[in-house]
């Protein structure tokens, strides 16, 4: 019990944020559904079969809408999906950050020290992490309760039980795996070998619905077994096989990660690979890259941008290779055009994948920019900035360092991004404008500026909690700009969310006032933030 | 050869850090001649580390200054880091990083590294520098702060805890190593727990009790062992026979 407790303690900040993200997501998207389905059965019908016609073309990514013509099927859709993949992604980052970050911090040593066997930490973490997943499900179900009692109507409380069964039950399995995942390789490849097996269990059933060949594979993958429920929509259903399917999976999951535990030395990997035996070295070898702001910090994340810059360009040819379909099925629904005119206008290949490619990019570089402050909280925390600092350098000089190292990452990505979406644009037959391709490129830089500076101050503030409200802020930031205008906020309200900033760089090459407030904020955050670290104490 | 230094290496001036209800550091005046080895005892949350802390311009006082070689510690930090060598209390974390990437990485902050004396400090010690952090041992991690802190042969060494977590024989070099650094003209600031490493290594010292200096001695010229220095403060007893 102690054991379970300390691991809520560990992680209260993430249950208190998805928890958060998952009332205000159900919640907004609820209400949003009242503001643009329409009253009349006709006006829902044609929005649903809008929406159906938009997920049908996003089908290897999500799920596709079951009744999208009703607040259960909508909501389902656009609110508890998505939430599946956050909680997966939570999921991974608690399992990885228990099974090798705690172990490095020696709460895993302690822990054992104290008499707790290796099985029952595991059971205790596991227990206490689905305690978490309740709890955030639970938000998200009061989120659309909310959001029905608005609009005067409501759907089963069964059926939002289930759905909330459903959230629970797939965060745990992931959870699960990432942690028996997490026990094979070195602690410094855990995060990465995790979330590349989920990542391929995810796109293993995404892709099934578009690949037959892959059909049979399915079932391998948890999420196959979240699809298998709708219970939110009129006439849903509620696979009860299937979501027994994800507890087995999380309970099977969990205990070989207990036997693998057991079977590994703290602190080593399940499987290691015998090192070659070498002399030990008192050369500092390499000194060169080291001696540069910014080339420093670059080089030592070499690997980590190299990956990033893979994965975009391969997204970018995914997303290219899917345009023309895509443009296809849209030009043959004349009832989606008006809901999609703000992104189409004339020129609908650019515009498609300026919607697309430049949409998710967006998302991914708020993720990089996340994943910066992510580290410059950690350097405050492990002591690494406090030897850092006692280096002749100057507090905001590490600030600006730090910016700038962001800035040169994220114009490596962008311009390996840029290039493979230019290049299988005219594979495909599509032609872009090239300048454009380049400028909507660059724009994503000072996009990723924006949150970085948020979180430069965040850092510099409050390192420990500077994740989760720059997380918190980029959410707020999405939330403000894809619901902006159908809550009709006003006009300076939108013009605060980064990604209304962004534009259509694309499609009407970049707006100079947008690219200036984009400026004007990166700079406000990091004036105050060399401001707050020159005030603060480090360290202490 | 000796270097030519100011007569105060560390001069503080009412210097307090106040974290209120009674903890911190206060009213601290304080001098460390240039070329002299001064240990800085106290037990467990007497204030030793805030001072090395406001000293290194990590924590900014609440009131009172403090200087190194004349420069205000906060104001001119920069400056004034170019002149010291910090080993924390805590051995900061660099994850996979080489040991030898550490050493290329903070050097470089000082415009390049000596790899001619890193590599003798890694030899003495006989420090790996090819492996990862993570994979260190304790005392490795802090021989690689050792290293580190020694590598730009520093004016002044601030040293918090020095010889935690390496064996006898490494303690025995890193005394030999701060002797040979002393003799070179170098001054040396060093907190601990070990009585017979201060008695064994300092010039003086200063005792260290709920956030106030309560004594400095001049070991050489004592009539009492330190221990019985040490333990006179924490056990009600007024010590006899030492200068302040």
């Amino acid at each position: 019990m102690t054991s379970v407790l300390l691991a809520l303690r560990l992680g209260r900040w993430g249950i208190a944020g998805f928890s958060l993200a998952a009332a205000f997501s159900t919640f907004l998207q609820t209400v949003a559904f009242y503001q643009i389905a329409g009253h009349s059965p006709a006006q829902r019908a044609a929005f649903g079969s809008s929406i159906a016609a938009l997920g049908s073309q996003v089908v290897a990514l999500l799920p596709p809408p079951v009744r999208p013509d009703t607040v259960g099927g909508y909501v389902e859709f656009r609110g508890f999906h998505p939430l599946a993949i956050l909680f997966a992604i939570w999921a991974l980052a608690g399992a990885t950050g228990f099974a090798r970050g705690d172990e490095e911090r020696g709460i895993v040593e302690s822990t054992l020290a104290a008499g707790v066997s290796r099985g029952a930490l595991i059971a205790a973490r596991a227990g206490a992490f689905a305690i978490g997943l309740a709890v955030a499900a639970a938000a998200a179900a009061v989120g659309l309760l909310a959001g029905l009692a608005y609009g005067h109507e409501s759907v089963p409380a069964l059926a939002v039980f289930e759905e909330s069964v459903l959230l629970v039950a797939i965060g745990l399995s992931c959870y699960a795996i990432s942690l028996l995942v997490a026990q094979v390789p070195a602690a410094r490849m855990a995060t990465a070998a995790a979330g590349f097996v989920l990542l391929a269990l995810y796109l293993l059933n995404s892709l099934s619905r578009v690949f037959e060949s892959l059909a049979s594979w399915r079932s391998l993958s948890p999420f196959h077994y979240y699809d298998a429920s709708d219970p939110l929509p009129p006439g849903g259903t509620f696979d009860v096989r299937a979501a027994s399917v994800l507890i087995a999976v999380a309970v099977l999951a969990a205990a070989l990660a207990a036997i693998a535990f057991e079977l590994r030395d703290l602190g080593s990997p399940l499987v290691r690979i015998p090192a070659r035996s070498q002399v030990a070295s008192h050369e500092v070898r390499g000194a060169a890259w080291w001696r540069y702001p910014i080339l420093r910090g670059v080089y030592e994340r070499r690997a980590a941008i190299l990956i990033w810059a893979a994965g975009m360009s391969v997204l970018a040819v995914v997303l290219v290779s899917l345009t023309r379909t895509i443009v296809r099925v849209l030009l043959s629904l004349p009832n989606l055009l008006p809901y999609l005119s703000n992104f189409v206008r004339q020129q609908v290949y650019p515009g498609v994948l300026g919607f697309t490619w430049f949409n998710v990019a967006q998302l991914l570089f708020a993720a990089l920019a996340v994943s910066y402050v992510a580290r410059w909280s950690a350097e405050d925390t492990d002591g690494r900035l406090e030897m850092i600092l006692s280096q002749p350098v100057s507090r905001a000089a590490v600030v600006v360092e730090r910016m700038a190292t962001l800035i040169a990452s994220a114009l490596l990505i962008a311009a390996a991004s840029g290039l493979a979406l230019y290049y299988a644009s005219h594979v495909q037959g599509i032609d872009l404008n090239a300048g454009r391709v380049v400028a909507a490129s660059l724009m994503l830089v000072p996009f990723a500026l924006v949150f970085a500076a948020a979180g430069s101050l965040l850092a510099a503030w409050n390192p420990r909690a500077a994740v989760g409200v720059l997380g918190a802020f980029a959410f707020a930031s999405y939330l403000d700009t894809e619901l902006g205008s159908i809550y009709k906020l006003p006009l300076w309200v939108q013009d605060l969310s980064a990604f209304k900033l962004f534009g259509t760089p694309l499609l009407t090459g970049i707006d100079g006032r947008n690219l200036a407030l984009l400026l004007l904020l990166s700079l406000a955050g990091l004036a105050t933030s060399i401001l707050a670290m020159q005030r603060r104490d480090v360290g202490a | 050869m000796l270097r030519a230094m100011p007569a105060s290496a560390i001069r503080t001036s009412r210097l307090t850090k106040d974290y209120g209800v009674g903890r911190g550091l206060f009213d601290l005046d304080l001098q460390v001649a240039a070329q002299e080895v001064f240990g800085y005892l106290g037990p467990n949350g007497s204030g030793k580390t805030t001072t090395i802390r406001l000293l290194m311009g990590m924590i900014r006082p609440t009131t009172g200054s403090a200087y190194i070689f004349g420069l205000d510690c906060m104001r001119e930090a920069v400056e004034v880091k170019r002149k010291v060598g910090y080993l924390p209390g805590d051995v900061p974390q660099f994850g996979s990083l080489r040991g030898s990437e550490i050493v290329a990485y903070l050097g470089g902050m000082r415009g390049g590294v000596d790899r001619a004396t890193v590599r003798k400090l890694a030899e003495r010690f006989d420090l790996d520098l090819d492996r990862r952090f993570r994979e260190y041992s304790r005392g490795n991690k802090q021989k690689l702060a050792i290293v580190l802190a020694f590598m730009h042969k520093p004016d002044l060494l601030i040293l918090d805890e020095p010889t935690s977590g390496l064996d006898p024989l490494n303690q025995q070099e890193f005394y030999a190593l701060l002797r040979e650094v002393r003799d070179d003209g170098a001054t040396v600031f060093l907190s601990s727990h070990v009585l017979s490493e201060v008695e064994h290594v300092c010039d003086r010292v200063g005792i260290v009790r709920d956030g106030r200096l309560v004594r400095v001695a001049q070991l050489a010229s004592s009539e009492q062992s330190l221990e019985e220095i040490f333990l006179s403060y924490f056990s009600g007893r007024t010590p006899r026979g030492l200068t302040s």
